[in-house]
């Protein structure tokens, strides 16, 4: 089996870890003091790029490119700590910032450092009150122990870090819904570019970065990129040629809810398969996996057939699916999908921030339409439409063939892709909120189209047997994966 | 006008300890504004919702319009503009709590407090005659390995069962 790599989470459990004292202890703050006397800022800054460091938050994107976007020039300069944590299925920042919050204060002083950032706010959510309560007593201990404040530690360095409460929007957690909520407004997320990199909040350069992902920095510095990239595979990206190298280094909190034994928070080097955590999370409750939801509830689901998908970013991104904020979601044979469905999409249905009409109008239409078919009201009228699939060059597109379908199927389908369309990526909203409405949408209605159809002919919901429930995957260009990735090293 | 708004209310204004506070997240910021939502935190702690008359304040104190205020209230589902219970009891419902039967534990706490479920723009229709308590769903709260969660105003509660539940409400 797997074993766990506690890198993060460590010293989670040592009492008193979330006093200053205690931290000390444990190597606290001496990764800072490392990265101050033996380094550059931009030496820094390199070796979280070489690091291949990407966001964990959920978009994965490197987080040593990002900074390298940054003006010099222009300051000051902001960091914002994503901690709003809301996508369902995820819980890693809530343990950090309740039981170790020094590590992120440690971890943010070094961004500070590499960045030449004097101000921090942390961005935590409006219901993490006990998480607030400890960073804020956390954050006065290191300005009282001179590790926050002005001319830290004698290096003329300033660094102020400020919590900031939400309020209980999801949509908050999108990096410029974020800045506009933290300038005391309302969290509608901001059209892109100019990004966030150049122009932030306050109208000034804003590096945001998730919890997590700022966590992972003392442990760059304390250990060294080497000790770093030997952790999660490192593929080659042959769109190149010579091949690059695309890193999916490091550990990751991977947060594990649903039909398993014992949920929680396990800590693995990235790249194992999704049956690898089931067993590491305590096997299956229940006699068999019928769906797993890989990175959040706005990933595409996979099926039994995908289990060997191993959850790293570009394997998930290669499932057409991602791996988002890591919140792996499980459900065994007695779940009904339609239904599931139906409880994300009045979760979508609320959060929509309203800015974009499709978004706005889109989302409860998607809702209704999951709502009906699953009181046994969906439309029994059927339509013949032409069936995609992989045409004769091999490529995604019209075969040339037709199919029925329950015109509801069809609508669902429709409403959902002209909010943000799976197929080709492109999406008619401000923010990806639109794909994360329409990836579960489209997705589950693809791989588990006879449960939705069996919920219209029958007139009520009716749970399938899997092998009956699940499309397989040569039938669908829902899966189609375009290849399996090979690690860097194998080349 | 509504009547909303020309109703005569008691005036607002922090008490010396949440001005304290104020004076202190004022300064955090390179524009006033940007304290709005822990303001607005302050002011509803201390006034229970918020009033008119509280927006009015907070209008003040940030040197913007009372609108803008209004504008932000009403996107903030945790901000609430009608009084609610002494113990606002919010109930997860999202999909990770869903598969660990946090519908039982719904049915329970309606059926234990004799109260509907409040919707954002009802607040009453969630709370129970002696507004002792108030009743609402609400989304994942980032504790979904320990399903089903509620909060009770700031605490988290578990692995909720009805008898979990049951024991929960005796002690407050
Ligand atoms: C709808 C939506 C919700 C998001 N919610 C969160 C969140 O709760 N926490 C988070 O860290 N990132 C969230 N993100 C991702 C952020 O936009 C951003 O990519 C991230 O904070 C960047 O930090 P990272 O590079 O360290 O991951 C969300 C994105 C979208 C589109
Ligand atoms: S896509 Fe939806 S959530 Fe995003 S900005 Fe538009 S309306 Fe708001
Ligand atoms: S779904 Fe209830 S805590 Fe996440």
């Amino acid at each position: 089996m797997v074993e766990e790599r506690r890198i993060l989470y460590e010293h989670l459990d040592v009492p008193d870890i979330n006093t200053f004292d205690v931290f000390r202890q444990y190597d606290g703050y001496a990764r800072f003091e490392k990265a101050i006397a033996e380094y550059q800022p931009d030496d820094i800054a390199k070796m979280v790029m070489d690091s291949g460091l990407k966001g964990r938050g959920g978009a994965g994107f490197s987080t040593g490119l990002k900074w390298s976007f940054v003006p010099k020039d222009i300051k000051p300069c902001y960091l914002c700590c994503n901690a709003d944590e809301s996508e369902p299925g995820t819980f890693s920042n809530r343990y950090v910032l309740e039981k170790n919050p020094h590590l992120l204060i440690e971890g943010i002083l070094i961004c500070c450092y590499a960045m030449g950032i004097e101000t921090t706010y942390v961005y935590i959510r409006g219901e993490f009150t006990l998480g607030k309560k400890m960073l804020d007593a956390a954050i006065k201990e290191a300005y009282e122990n001179g590790y926050l404040g002005k001319d830290i530690r004698g290096t003329g360095l300033n660094v102020d870090i400020y919590s900031h409460p939400g309020a209980g929007a999801y949509i908050c957690g999108e990096e410029t819904g974020l800045i506009e909520s933290l300038e005391g407004k309302r969290g509608q997320p901001r059209n892109k570019p100019p990004f966030p990199a150049v122009e932030g909040v306050f109208s000034k350069p804003t590096v945001v970065q998730n919890v997590e992902t700022l966590c992972n920095l003392p442990f760059i510095v304390g250990n060294g990129v080497e000790w770093y990239t030997q952790m999660g595979p490192t593929y080659a990206d042959t769109r190149s040629d010579p091949p690059t190298p695309d890193p999916n280094t490091g550990t990751k909190l991977y947060c594990i809810s649903g039909d398993v034994n014992e949920p929680g928070v396990y800590e693995l080097d990235l790249g194992l398969t999704c049956s690898e955590l089931i067993e590491v999370a305590g096997g299956l409750r229940g006699e068999e996996v019928k769906a797993v939801i890989p990175g959040g509830s706005s990933a595409p689901i996979l099926t039994h057939y995908e289990l060997d998908t191993r959850l790293d970013f570009t394997s998930l991104t290669l499932a057409k699916s991602m791996l988002g904020s890591g919140g792996i979601i499980v459900m065994n044979e007695t779940r009904n999908i339609v239904d599931c469905l139906l409880n994300i999409m009045k979760f979508y249905a609320h959060e929509s921030c309203g800015q974009c009409t499709p978004c706005r109008w889109g989302t409860p239409w998607v809702r209704d339409i999951v709502q009906r078919i699953a009181d046994g009201n969906g439309r029994k009228d059927t339509i013949t439409r032409p069936k995609f699939g992989v045409a004769e060059n091999g490529r995604w597109g019209d075969t040339g063939e037709t199919e029925e379908i329950y015109e509801d199927l069809d609508l669902l389908e429709s409403v959902a892709n002209n909010i943000a369309n799976v197929d080709t990526m492109t999406w008619n909203t401000i923010c990806v909120f639109g794909i994360a409405v329409s990836w579960p949408a489209v997705s589950y209605l693809r791989k588990f189209r006879p449960e939705f159809e069996a919920a219209i002919r029958e007139g009520k919901l009716v749970t399938l047997p899997i092998a009956e429930a699940t499309v397989p995957p040569e039938e669908n260009y829902a899966y189609q994966q375009r290849f399996v990735p090979k690690e860097f090293a194998d080349l | 006008m509504s009547d909303e708004l020309v109703q005569i209310e008691t005036p607002f204004a922090f008490n010396e300890e949440n001005q304290r506070e104020f004076n202190e997240l004022i300064g955090r910021y390179p524009i006033k504004e940007a304290a709005m939502l822990p303001t607005l935190h302050l002011a509803q702690k201390q006034a229970g919702y918020i009033t008119p008359a509280v927006m009015k304040y907070v209008a003040e104190q940030l040197e913007v319009t009372v609108m803008k205020v209004k504008d932000v209230v009403t996107f903030y589902p945790m901000f609430f503009e009608e009084p609610v219970g002494e113990y606002v009891i919010r109930v997860c419902h999202t999909l990770p709590c869903a598969l660990r039967d946090c519908k039982v534990v719904l049915d329970h706490l309606k059926a234990k407090l004799d109260t509907d479920i409040a919707s954002e723009t009802n607040l009453a229709k969630g709370t129970t005659a002696d507004g002792k308590f108030t009743l609402m769903k609400v989304e994942c709260l980032a504790s979904c390995d320990v399903a089903p969660v509620i909060m009770v105003n700031d605490d988290l509660y578990k692995n909720l069962t009805p008898e979990k539940v049951d024991e929960i409400l005796n002690n407050l």
